[in-house]
């Protein structure tokens, strides 16, 4: 594979004028990590230690490897709802090491709203569950939660992928042979009883620890009986009594130490074999992406640049370099895995889009993972294109894009508009992982083509009497339409609903690619096969 | 085929095989014209058939520079596809013809300004997004076909450059 040649000035002002903006942005998110992480209210922080309990974060660092890194997702969850008094959605996720093992992490943050699960930790639950099922991936459940929110109980509880889905990924997990442990660190009522009861194995602690469908006080209510917690479902009670839990520990050091030997007695699972070399650092600074990317998002770049200061040497083979040019197809090594990696350098057209689709098939045929770098504005669109059936050649690309079997993992880095989202593999599409990186934006169409569209409607509405407006009035009903849109488009939004699994700083990403393509090798892959293209 | 390699500003074409099993970690057979030479690098220990020296070795992408005996020698890997590609160095075409229909947002030469590789000529813009045009080598620019705000189909010629000689 050849050195790509980087033709990027950085002495450039421009380039400069990018870093800054770009640094700043990445400073902003560390800043709102940091956050989300440690900043919780006093009170709740001195009822943890009065109930000697550990922070979230204390007992992650104490459940992994020492020395090994925890790969948290979506910590800005839930940054933009509930008023933002819910942050990471009280839940913290992520991929450990644990006995030399990799495993998903689902924690509840008692330190937020005492662990209640809201609509948005629902989701998180899930989809970190639902990592572990795609890529079956051990899970270690750290149970400390006050039960649903109720007053939005309605938007948690009965729908397929809320509440309910948890225990049903559960239980499928169990049905493939991948295994869990629950440790439960505080009560687990109702709905939430049941993550320790649907895992092969969980350690509760003595005291601090209970499981059951109602506590004390509704089991007074409905039925006049009157019940301790330790007797209705602490320690002993559950595993001396019932076997609804199997290990008793006497503290919570205890319980997570209970808890690695338990996963260190799991086999491990044996990676797919892919293609793979010593791992390289890039020839090219990673740190010069800042200058890279453009801080006006409708200014076009070189995605050869980004691919140059992320894989192994800065080494890559590209696939028909003279035919499509505006989609990058190619290989390059990760770390020492080999990848195909597809990248927008330009609006699709039809020869792109075929290409995209071909290189698809191309990667799956050789049973090679495939990295999506998106930086989309859509679909060519005129008369010239639909002849050539710019919409079939699109369609193309969706019906390859949904029928791989090799793992995807994509990174939105920079814009993520309109179909050009599906073909390059959305969150939609189920690629393994998905990430953005900080002034993204992601949306049906830009911000101010949208705004216009909008702003139009509004002013027809207001002028259907024959009145006229002045620029004033018009802009008055352009700005705030105009600022809620681009607020609805950006990463932070995006993060918050969990149409991502976070958002990287960039010169994080190649990091944070090495760990989650190792993690999706650990589920065998099927024969390639796709539906029907419209030729 | 064998590779290229530049050492001090001389060519060597070379081949580098790994050595039969037995000969331990690090061991090749280099082809060098008609020879097969031993060689192997252990730790900081290079030995070149009979011949073993100590080396401290720095890579820089496809440039390694070797030092021993008190001298450094630079050693540039030369790709085959990039050796072999006609125009590869100082290449490419004379006319800048629009990637896809759009308009053209700004122009940064005229004509007669000699440009580099990779320098920026002009800005247009399609499909809500900018893209700057390139210098595809170096030269001097003969004519700008396109002013500002001018719109333009795919194909269209926007920047001539000088023949190259």
């Amino acid at each position: 594979m050849r050195l790509i040649e980087s033709l990027i000035d950085t002495t450039s002002a421009d380039f400069q004028a990018n870093a800054t903006h770009n640094r700043n942005l990445a400073e902003g998110l560390r800043e709102r990590h940091r956050k989300a992480r440690f900043e919780r209210p006093v009170r709740d922080l001195e009822r943890l230690a009065r109930q000697g309990k550990m922070t979230v974060r204390e007992r992650i660092e104490a459940l992994l490897d020492p020395g090994t890194p925890f790969f948290e997702l979506s910590t800005l969850a839930a940054n933009q709802a509930y008023g933002g008094e819910v942050p990471g959605a009280a839940i913290v996720t992520g991929i450990g090491i644990i006995a030399g093992q990799e495993v998903v992490i689902h924690a509840d943050d008692p330190a937020v709203k005492g662990g209640a699960w809201y609509p948005l930790s629902v989701k998180k639950i899930v989809r970190a569950l639902d990592i572990a099922v795609e890529n079956r991936l051990p899970v270690v459940h750290l149970c400390d939660s006050a039960g649903g929110f109720l007053p939005l109980q309605a938007d948690l509880f009965a729908d397929k992928y809320l509440a309910g889905r948890i225990f049903r990924n559960q239980s499928i997990l169990s049905k493939l042979g991948v295994p869990q442990v629950a440790i439960v660190l505080g009560h687990c009522t109702a709905g939430g009883a049941y993550i320790p009861a649907l895992s092969e194995y969980n350690v509760i602690v003595r005291g601090t620890g209970a499981i059951f469908l109602g506590g004390p006080p509704l089991v007074k209510a409905a039925t006049g009986e009157v019940v301790t917690v330790d007797e209705l479902g602490g320690c002993d009670t559950h595993t001396q009594i019932s076997g609804t839990a199997d290990y008793p520990a006497d503290s919570e050091r205890h319980a997570l130490a209970i808890a690695r030997d338990i996963v260190g007695t799991w086999k491990r699972a044996e990676k797919l074999k892919i293609e793979r070399i010593r791992p390289e650092d890039p020839h090219y600074d990673p740190q010069e992406l800042y200058g890279i990317i453009p801080r006006d998002i409708k200014v076009q770049f070189d995605m050869r640049e980004v691919i140059a200061r992320l894989v192994d040497g800065s080494r890559f083979h590209e696939y028909q370099p003279a035919y499509g040019t505006t989609l990058i197809c190619g290989f390059a090594h990760l770390w020492g895995m080999r990848v195909g990696i597809i990248g927008n350098n330009g609006v699709l057209f039809n020869d792109s889009s075929l290409k995209g689709a071909h290189f698809m098939q191309l990667c799956d045929q050789n049973r090679t993972p495939i990295l999506f770098l998106q930086n989309i504005t859509g679909y060519m669109v005129g008369r010239e294109y639909e002849h050539r059936g710019i919409t079939k050649d699109g369609a193309k690309m969706i019906m390859a894009v949904s029928g791989l079997e090799v793992p995807k993992i994509t990174v939105i880095v920079n814009g993520s508009f309109g179909a050009g989202n599906y073909g390059m593999s959305g969150r939609a599409f189920d690629p393994r992982f998905l990430f953005m990186w900080p002034q993204s934006q992601i949306s049906v169409m830009g911000a101010d083509q949208a705004a216009n569209v909008l702003t139009e409607l509004k002013v027809r509405q207001a002028t259907r009497g024959g009145d006229t407006l002045s620029a004033e009035a018009v802009s008055a009903i352009r700005e705030p339409i105009l600022e809620d849109y681009r607020r609805l488009s950006g990463a932070y939004y995006s993060t918050s609903e969990m149409w991502d699994d976070g958002i990287l700083d960039p010169v994080d990403t190649r990091n944070a690619l090495g760990i989650t393509l190792s993690a999706t090798l650990n589920r065998p892959i099927d024969r390639p096969h796709f539906g029907v293209f419209r030729m | 085929m064998r590779h290229l390699l530049l050492i001090d500003e001389a060519e060597y074409e070379i081949g580098l095989v790994p050595a039969p099993t037995g000969d331990g970690d690090g061991a090749y057979r280099l082809l060098l014209g008609d020879e097969i030479i031993p060689v192997s690098l252990e730790g900081t220990v290079l030995t070149v058939g009979p011949a073993r020296e100590k080396v401290a070795v720095a890579v820089d992408g496809n440039v390694a520079f070797v030092h021993f005996r008190g001298r450094a020698h630079r050693v540039e890997f030369r790709d085959a596809i990039d050796r072999f590609a006609k125009g590869a160095v100082g290449g490419g075409a004379d006319s800048i013809a629009a990637p896809m229909p759009g308009s053209v947002v700004s122009v940064a030469v005229s004509a007669g300004d000699a440009v580099h590789a990779g320098q920026v000529l002009m800005v247009i813009e399609s499909m809500k997004l900018e893209t700057a045009i390139k210098a595809p080598r170096d030269g001097v620019i003969e004519t700008v076909h396109v002013a500002p705000a001018k719109t333009f189909n795919k194909g269209a010629a926007l920047i001539a450059l000088q023949a190259a000689e």
